[in-house]
């Protein structure tokens, strides 16, 4: 059965437990940075830092502020274009049982601009030593252990939950006219194509570039239009893959 | 119905060491070789609690040949549900860290250099430090020539980070020198 | 606390002020946030706004240091408006009590007042009582000296407007606080109160919590679910750490430390035990003496005996008022007049204001000894930018300590849970447990006393230490101990057994317990409680999130303090939805009750058992800087004249003048218009000595940064990410600018007045990350805690023109 992420950025208090706890399971090493005059540090995601959380911060006319946290990550594609851009079978794969779009070591052999570039969410990212092309998997050897990925069992606000993907659609929705009510423009990102649903309480550019695959992400070609067409060939194979 | 969060790891069960995909020779699809093996396999979980804020979240540290691989939040206790904050989060980094002190080290008057020095020789010299500063200047009376029984010119200052244990026996042991410069956390 | 961090989520208000929850108490929010969703309004009132205003239902930028003049407004307005809960007022406050003739407020300052001394003659302040002691009451509250009409004159100069142009805080905001929390004043609301440092670190710190404390009693928010008021403590232990006294003033338990005055032990027992001819009082504090017997038993053992007043003549004793806080530790090192001393787990050369005076008087120390984790500023103080090595003569022994995961034992979160935690791994290379180092040096100090002689040997020798520490152990005797075979009541205890509750403790010197208030946590049937993990709830528990088999928390298992409080006075619970505790058949259910006795209508006490009159001290004559809060502006201050009275600053304010450092700002400085306040952040713990040394942590969070608002930076022509160079009197440090909206400036009395915030964990071992923020802050302290006043003091600030310390 496939799994799910909910991320209910109204929860979130940004104390980055996910992005540390996140680097620490994955013994990824550190990244030197400079304070720029915001908290968001690292600046972006890198091969050593697959999950960020991103500040935002806005003035309303009158005078309200604003502060958005965004906790990005894979948002792991129900039907993937990386895997669909990748040109190796084994590169790009996706765990049944999950979902979880994974990235091998033969991701190495793959031209990464092709594969950046197909992510609507700029996720993908190169690590210039072993030239593999890095991103969130998941947790994967957690979830197969019966262990919430770390960035979900970080989380002590609940603003992160794991499960089969029919419950965490119904939480979704619930979640969703909850906060509805204080905020019109509440939302879910991209829900009916991921498995990582952001829950926003604003207009999802306000949190981030990339918080949805608009079509102003990808120049000349919509999201939809991009996974149905632009890597057709590979697709099928991929879903052969998949079984 | 989601797993919880407690109900997802009590599958797994504290304490007891996990078998991973490999070990079980299975064989195994692409997408299951990927990180087939779990870094805490084979991993002891012990209790600890995390040494920042009064939250005192509780953690599960995983030990595995006397080696700490792994602490993350333990989720039976009622206040975090298993959450940690970024600094919790950090804490095998900071358990394990090249940085920690390790070794007695002694820096002489004047000097720019660590000395590294056994247990013995630190407090050997201490105790004889101590006793002299406490000999020289320990006041049996005050100037309106009532008893005191104290020593000024020595301070203790810490910690929080003492468990309430080492609190009492530190307490205990500050007064039975007189010291009465005392104080720690709880006033800055 | 009065509650636990699960109680919060019983909340119909949380004002979090004096705390930015989110961002140091990140896990205590998540109940912040249950409170929220379940309806309840989360009030942020803060300088800036922060993580947690980001998910407050408001916040509200106040101007640093004045929580009084806003708690004051809010005061009044709930009188103003009987917004109050008046039976809880009128049964369970001192709103009745008579306040004696001689006490008086004019312009500032409370009769008594000597200014030589900058002290107050206390006793003018007492309550009138009658000929046998009895204090006199006025239940119709018409007497004008009630508790409750003296409040009222009080605050009637707190108005909106005077508030509003003092605080910064608009109108409309001010109201908008107001009407949210006292509306928890009905009997089935509750509110609650999170606070921090942001209260503490004020030259009126005490009183901003007293204030507090009046306005929840007004609302009748003690001893109720979702009420309360609640110190987020900030160290992992410090809740343990202040109860077993690491503190100069006090011997474990809450008890003064003796003066010389105190000559005898019966002295020491009158002068430290109140009385109240009252006998519906429960005047817990009565009980005293069992406690410091016990502890003296416990310390001194076979050798204590009712002959040598337990060995209380081997006691340290102060001189009456002398103080040994921080402030005059360092101000007396700089003087040459101490010499060395110990340094457990602490950075006061990173994390003490006006550092650029303590690393100097640092310098000064012959010898110091250091258990610590990680090098930091202050183990490595000699070799600071600046400094010459050469010049310092200070013999330094860095011991190698254990760091958590390493050691056993237990400590006590702000809830007062006791909670046990397992050695997962020897320590590492040569590192012991602090324990372990305290008990080593002893032990060897102990040998040359034994083989030498010397000053007062019986004070070292007499003491029982033990030669290995074993937390076990420690445990137990903190929980104490029958000395012999004891027969109390019907029951018989065997020697060695252990006490199974501090209201068995004696004062025969037949029990012993290092401290009162953990007694009961180790018990001979179960065990040692702190490792208790059940989860199991009553259904009426599982309501308010309580959690009574998880741990133990002092005193005996009781969650929620004051819980008498909570119920009416036939102890039916004013939330019978939310009950705390209720008297059901004879008995009481729910949390463990402030004492078994029946509820009041049956002839049982007053619910305030811990004050020796019983109720809560809306009127609290025991601070030394008067009974009631008053607002004074911080010892430095962007004003010229404090609007409230002629009194600017706290008038008992404790400073100290060594150094050149020890200066203060004239009011209204203009070289130094701007207020700085700081703080610490979520990423870095602290002084940052140990998580600057996590590389995720450093990565998030890796230098010093200053937040200023849009306004100020184009004043001063910086742009973000710029370094500044930020000013005081008293030092200068350098930081990037973050600018941002999240920072507002304040008009105050018709001005603009700039904030500006730091962080203090970044410091010069960690290369390149910034260095001491605290060499900008100043030498005052509150008068009844000498708690510092890190949260305000000016400044001023430039564009770097030469980067050094990032």
């Amino acid at each position: 059965m496939p799994k799910a992420i909910l991320i209910d950025t109204t929860r979130c208090t940004a104390c980055r437990g996910c992005q540390v706890g996140c680097k620490e399971w994955k013994n990824f090493p550190p990244v030197a940075t400079k304070q720029r005059g915001t908290h968001q540090n690292p600046p972006d995601l890198g091969p050593y830092n697959v999950k960020l959380v991103r500040f935002s911060e806005h003035m309303e006319a009158d005078g309200t502020v604003k502060w958005y946290f965004f906790p990005d990550a894979c948002r792991h594609c129900l039907d993937a274009p990386c895997k669909s851009g990748a040109s190796l079978p084994d590169s790009i794969i996706q765990d049944k049982e999950t979902g979880a779009v994974i990235y091998t070591e033969k991701t190495a052999k793959e031209d990464f601009a092709t594969i950046k570039s197909s992510c609507p969410y700029d996720i993908p990212r190169l690590d210039p030593k072993t030239k593999r092309i890095v991103k969130c998997d998941m947790c994967i050897d957690r979830v197969r252990a019966n262990l919430l990925p770390m960035c979900v069992k970080s989380c002590a606000m609940g603003a992160m939950s794991f499960g089969e993907r029919a419950d965490m659609l119904k939480l979704a929705a619930q979640r969703l006219v909850a906060v509805q009510k204080d905020n019109p423009k509440a939302q879910l990102c991209d829900m009916e194509s991921v498995s990582v649903i952001y829950l926003v309480a604003d207009a999802p550019n306000m949190y981030h570039k990339f918080a949805v695959a608009e079509a102003a992400n990808t120049p000349g070609m919509t999201r939809k239009e991009m996974l149905a067409g632009a890597f057709s060939p590979l697709r099928k194979i991929a879903q052969s893959l998949q079984g | 119905m989601s797993v919880s969060r407690r109900g997802f790891i009590k599958l797994l069960g504290a304490g007891t060491a996990c078998l991973g995909l490999s070990q079980l020779g299975l064989d195994l699809k692409p997408a299951q070789a990927y990180a087939a093996r779990l870094k805490t396999e084979g991993c002891k979980e012990i209790i600890s609690i995390c040494p920042f804020c009064s939250c005192c979240c509780n953690t599960l540290v995983s030990v595995r040949d006397g080696k700490i691989i792994n602490i993350e939040g333990d989720p039976d206790y009622p206040i975090s549900g298993g959450g940690l904050c970024a600094k919790g989060a950090a804490l095998r980094s900071l358990h394990v860290s090249e940085k920690r002190l390790t070794k007695p080290l002694y820096r002489a008057p004047g000097s720019s250099k660590w000395v590294e020095k056994d247990w013995d020789w630190m407090l050997e010299k201490i105790a004889r430090k101590v006793k002299d500063q406490r000999d020289r200047d320990f006041m049996l009376k005050n100037e309106a020539g009532l008893e005191v029984n104290r020593l000024e010119s020595v301070f203790s200052l810490g910690t929080s980070q003492m468990s309430n244990e080492e609190c009492a026996v530190t307490h205990q042991a500050i007064r039975s020198l007189g010291i009465v410069h005392i104080d720690h956390q709880a006033r800055i | 606390m009065t509650q636990s961090y699960t109680d919060i989520a019983n909340a119909d208000a949380v004002l979090i002020m004096g705390s930015n929850c989110a961002e140091h108490h990140p896990i205590a929010f998540r109940w912040v946030l249950k409170a929220k969703e379940a309806g309840g309004v989360v009030i942020h009132v803060d300088p800036k706004f922060s993580r947690t205003s980001a998910r407050s239902d408001f916040h509200v930028p106040l101007r640093s240091g004045t929580d009084i003049a806003f708690l004051g407004g809010m005061c009044k307005y709930i009188l103003d408006k009987k917004l109050f809960f008046a039976d809880y007022v009128l049964n369970y406050t001192n709103a009745s009590f008579l306040v004696g003739e001689k006490y008086s407020f004019k312009d500032g300052l409370f009769s008594g007042f000597d200014a030589s001394k900058k002290k107050y003659d206390q006793s003018q302040w007492a309550f009138e009582k009658d000929e046998k002691g009895m204090v006199k009451r006025d239940k119709t509250l018409a007497n004008p000296r009630c508790v409750i009409n003296v409040l009222k004159n009080h605050y009637e100069r707190y108005t909106l407007d005077l508030v509003s142009q003092v605080t910064g805080v608009s109108k409309d905001n001010l109201l908008k606080v107001y009407d949210a929390f006292a509306a928890t004043g009905k009997p089935d609301k509750a509110g609650t109160m999170l606070y921090a440092l942001g209260w503490t670190q004020h030259t009126v710190g005490v009183q901003n919590i007293r204030l507090a404390g009046i306005i929840q009693l007004l609302l009748g928010n003690f001893g109720v679910a979702g009420g309360g008021i609640n110190a987020l403590r900030g160290e992992p232990n410090v809740q343990g750490s202040t109860d077993h006294a690491l503190l100069y003033g006090y011997i474990p338990g809450y008890h003064n430390t003796s003066i010389a005055t105190w000559k005898t032990l019966e002295d020491y027992q009158k002068a430290n035990t109140p009385k109240t001819v009252d006998p519906l009082s429960v005047n817990w504090w009565q009980n005293r003496p069992k406690y410091i017997v016990s502890l003296l038993k416990g310390w001194f053992g076979d050798y204590a005996t009712k002959d040598n007043d337990f060995g209380y003549n081997l006691l340290p004793k102060l001189d009456p008022g002398q103080d040994c806080s921080h402030l005059f530790i360092f101000d007396r090192m700089y003087q040459g007049k101490i010499k060395g001393g110990f340094l457990f787990g602490h950075n006061p050369c990173q994390s003490f204001p006006n550092t650029n005076k303590v690393r100097k008087a640092w310098d000064k120390l012959d010898w110091l000894v250091v258990g610590e984790v990680f090098h930091n500023e202050s183990t490595d103080n000699f070799k600071r930018p600046g400094a010459d090595p050469k010049k310092c003569k200070t013999e330094i022994f860095l011991l190698p300590s254990a760091y958590r995961a390493e050691k056993e034992g237990t400590i006590s979160n702000s809830g007062r849970w006791h909670m046990w935690h397992y050695k997962a791994i020897d320590p590492i290379g040569q590192c012991r447990s602090m324990g372990d180092m305290v008990v080593q040096i002893m032990g060897r100090v102990r040998a040359l006393y034994a083989k030498e002689g010397g000053a007062l040997p019986d004070q070292v020798l007499k003491h029982e230490l033990p030669a290995t520490f074993n937390a076990d152990e420690m445990c137990k005797k903190i929980n104490g101990m029958f000395t012999r075979d004891t027969k109390i009541g019907d029951k018989e205890y065997k020697k060695g057994q252990l006490v199974p509750a501090f209201p068995l403790l004696q004062t025969d010197g037949s029990t012993t317990s290092l401290n009162w208030v953990y007694c009961g946590g180790y018990t001979e049937a179960e065990g040692n409680l702190a490792k208790r993990r059940d989860l199991a709830q009553t259904p009426m528990q599982a309501k308010i999130h309580l959690y009574p088999k998880f741990a133990w928390a002092w005193p005996v298992n009781r969650r929620i303090l004051y819980n008498r409080a909570g119920v009416d006075l036939v102890g039916n619970p004013y939330n019978p939805d939310k009950a705390v505790i209720a008297w059901q058949d004879g008995k009481w259910v729910g949390d463990v009750p402030d004492g078994p006795a029946k509820p009041m209508a049956q002839g049982g006490p007053y619910p305030f058992i811990m004050q020796t009159e019983g109720h809560g001290q809306l009127y609290g004559p025991g601070r030394v800087d008067g009974p009631l809060p008053e607002h004074y502006e911080p010892a430095e201050t962007p004003l010229t004249v404090n609007p409230f009275s002629a009194q600017m600053s706290n008038p008992c304010m404790k400073q100290v003048h060594a150094s050149e450092y020890d200066v203060l700002c004239k009011n209204g400085d203009p070289r130094f218009p701007i207020v700085l306040t700081t703080y610490c952040m979520t990423e870095h713990w602290c002084s940052g000595s140990e998580t600057r040394n996590g590389p995720a942590l450093l990565e998030a969070e890796p230098q010093q940064y200053v937040e200023m608002s849009p306004q100020l930076a184009e004043e001063k022509g910086v742009k973000n990410g710029d370094v500044v160079v930020v000013e005081s009197l008293r030092g200068r440090v350098e930081a990037v600018a973050m600018v941002t909206v999240r920072i507002k400036p304040f008009t105050v009395m018709g001005k603009t007045v700039h904030l500006v915030g730091m962080p203090f964990a970044f410091g010069w071992t960690k290369p390149k990350c910034g260095d001491a923020v605290n060499r900008l802050t100043t030498s005052v302290g509150d008068p009844n805690t000498t708690i510092p006043e890190y949260k305000a003091c000016l400044v001023n600030l430039k564009k770097a023109t030469k980067v050094t310390e990032l």
